[in-house]
């Protein structure tokens, strides 16, 4: 026996062979649910809920057969992952993202005459399911390539363009599009008054959770009692929060008719306010509390050590270090505040719940999704702008290639 | 301090702390079958109402619907959550281990409210929505304090355990999981805690439980209904916050003393 069989062998075997296993779950689930689930569904009118249609009756076997081989291709390259392997999937998963509205344009063709002009066409569970898998399929893609924040988000807001642009000219007959154009106005004035409620909560939390911090670093005997009361505050559900605003705000413009000239009462803009101020409050003091806490005792002696005041200490050490976990709470209350005010559609603060509501009485699915998506679309900008803002502010020395999981 | 001495301490600290699960208990036993009686004091916030007693349905069958939407959530999130980390901590799926932590954190970005429309359409209206809405919105502390709880567990702890002749099995039924599961518990507690809140929207798609006497008030303009919903939910929630604080102080004593 030579000495080399004692060696061990060099392995050349399919144990080194690493395919990216997360891309090839994720386009092989997309294969599946474009050729089994429903891809679009047609409603002949508002209220009866549509029939589902599957791929090949709704894109023809040119259009099945295309969408296979892109996802196919795609299956095939995440087989032998390169770098350049990457970039092409990631090329891929954009043109699909930009194919989508195309392939609706497509199915309207195939399946909508002229002569039912009332007929409604949906996205079917393949077309949500695609979407989100199309989606992760980006995080992933993002994370192989170091692609930043920023210019994810710009791809990202690329492809929201041409979605847009594609509803308002080309498809018609999409079911989303008619409910729109039904209430345009109504859609912009909600979007505004939402965004208008959100911002102005979110502000004013801001400012009451930076002062009430404040009281309570100097005051440490209250600081329990404070995080007691705010906590028992967030046991109560958002919606009674908005309906025991009612009352007591009623009561109030009752009394002085100086605040109901203002806008002021039981219903409206603002108790919501009100009541999504006080729900801000927990998460934006836990986070202002905490971020001011973490700043290290050496690095605010050296600032001592070197003549500074404690104001200037506040301003000038403390608080710019504090600055990316203070922009965590904000991103966590503001993305809670979106959500939050829908449910204020409730007490007729109006904003994008109202339609949620108003689709619900009236079993009208369509206007549900005209509210719902929007909110979901402005949490997550919320949430991925916020969070790139905080990835710009924190210290350079730590190098961030995007945010830890 | 000795074991024994440490471990009375605790103990002590324990019996002292074991008052609050029963005096919020006792609050809402207080409050499920006291509301019918206190007409009285419920006409004090409405005076001008014509009833002020949520009479639709009993307190206690709707907080009983109430626990079984929020138990039912909490076990898809629990059972899935805490797979979820499992499978992407071990070495053969390690790759979905940034998926599954951004899934995770989307599912908290999204408002429930709007998860809960979407849901309808898919699932109709009743109970099954909100329980998707309310996994989703639950997931996120699990996983994350799953994940945390199972990375910060020391290397040299499993390798020691895999040297002793531990199957990776093994190693993580008797090693990983036991040391994380103080942290998992609190990621449990979170979700848990969220969740009694956030079900009460439920009852806007027709899910029958506490929220209903929240929806009933702002619909009828009655205060008295809101606060009969709200205390409920508030105590209810408090009630099992502080159950999963002596929980942990239970699983925190006994990792301490053993």
């Amino acid at each position: 026996m030579s000495l080399l069989d004692a060696l061990p062998t060099p392995q050349v075997s399919w144990r080194q062979w690493r395919p990216n296993r997360v891309l090839f779950v994720l386009f092989s689930a997309m294969l599946a649910a474009v050729w089994l689930l429903d891809v679009v569904s047609v409603a002949p009118n508002r209220i009866v809920s549509g029939e589902g249609v599957g791929l090949i009756e709704a894109m023809g076997w040119m259009g099945a057969s295309l969408v296979s081989a892109v996802i196919l291709t795609l299956l095939a390259l995440s087989l032998q992952p390169s770098r350049q392997g990457y970039q092409v999937v990631l090329v891929g998963v954009s043109l699909l993202l930009l194919l989508l509205p195309v392939g609706l344009m497509v199915a309207s063709h195939r399946l909508i005459s002229s002569d039912t002009p009332m007929a409604r066409l949906n996205m079917g569970m393949a077309y949500w399911l695609m979407l989100s898998l199309l989606l992760l399929g980006w995080i992933e893609l993002r994370l192989r390539l170091a692609l930043s924040r920023r210019r994810l988000l710009l791809m990202l807001a690329g492809v929201t363009v041409v979605w847009g642009l594609c509803v308002m000219l080309g498809l018609e007959s999409l079911a989303l599009g008619q409910e729109f154009r039904a209430r345009d106005d109504e859609f912009w004035r909600a979007l505004h008054q939402h965004v208008t409620l959100v911002s102005a909560s979110v502000a004013i939390s801001i400012v009451l959770g930076l002062s009430l911090t404040m009281l309570m670093r100097r005051y440490t005997r209250c600081q329990k009692i404070a995080f007691g009361v705010l906590n028992f505050l967030q046991t109560i559900p958002s919606i009674a929060l908005f309906g025991l605003m009612l009352g007591p705000l009623a009561w109030l413009a009752a009394k002085w008719p100086l605040l109901s000239q203002l806008g002021f009462s039981g219903i409206g803009w603002a108790p919501a306010l009100l009541a999504l101020v006080a729900y801000s409050l927990l998460p934006m003091v836990r986070n202002t509390y905490i971020a001011l806490e973490q700043v290290s005792p050496e690095t605010l002696e050296a600032a001592r050590g070197m003549g500074m005041r404690n104001r200037q200490r506040f301003i000038q050490v403390r608080l710019p270090l504090a600055l990316p976990v203070l922009l965590e709470g904000i991103r966590i209350t503001t993305v809670q505040a979106i959500g939050l005010t829908a449910v204020a559609a409730l007490i007729g603060a109006g904003g994008l719940g109202a339609f949620i509501f108003q689709g619900l009485g009236q079993a009208a699915m369509d206007m549900v999704l005209l509210g719902a998506l929007p909110i979901l679309i402005l949490a997550l900008i919320a949430d991925a702008g916020l969070g790139a803002l905080a990835d710009i502010l924190r210290p350079n020395d730590s190098v961030q290639s995007g945010d830890s999981p | 301090m000795s074991p024994s001495a440490v471990r009375r301490s605790l103990a002590s600290r324990g019996a002292s702390r074991a008052i609050w699960p029963a005096t919020w208990f006792v609050l809402l036993m207080l409050c499920v079958w006291g509301f019918p009686y206190a007409d009285g004091l419920l006409r004090v916030l409405e005076p001008d109402a014509n009833q002020v007693v949520y009479q639709r349905a009993s307190l206690a069958s709707l907080l009983l619907k109430h626990l079984f939407v929020v138990s039912v959530a909490a076990v898809v999130t629990i059972v899935g959550g805490v797979l979820a980390a499992i499978v992407v901590t071990r070495e053969w799926g390690r790759d979905f281990l940034p998926m599954v932590a951004q899934v995770a954190s989307l599912g908290q970005t999204f408002p429930p409210v709007a998860v809960l429309a979407l849901a309808v359409p898919a699932l109709g209206f009743g109970t099954l929505p909100i329980i998707v809405a309310l996994v989703l919105y639950g997931m996120l502390p699990i996983v994350r304090n799953t994940l945390g709880g199972l990375q910060d567990v020391d290397k040299d702890i499993k390798s020691a355990a895999t040297a002793m002749g531990m199957t990776p099995w093994q190693v993580l039924r008797q090693v990983e999981l036991p040391l994380a599961a103080p942290i998992i518990l609190a990621g449990i507690r979170t979700s848990i805690t969220i969740n009694i809140s956030t079900a009460a929207i439920g009852a806007t798609v027709g899910a029958r439980n506490l929220g209903d006497p929240i929806i009933a008030g702002i619909v009828n303009g009655n205060m008295a209904y809101i606060i009969q919903g709200a205390l409920t939910i508030a105590l209810l929630a408090l009630t099992v916050d502080s159950l999963f604080e002596r929980l942990q102080e239970r699983l925190r004593s006994r990792l301490f003393t053993s």
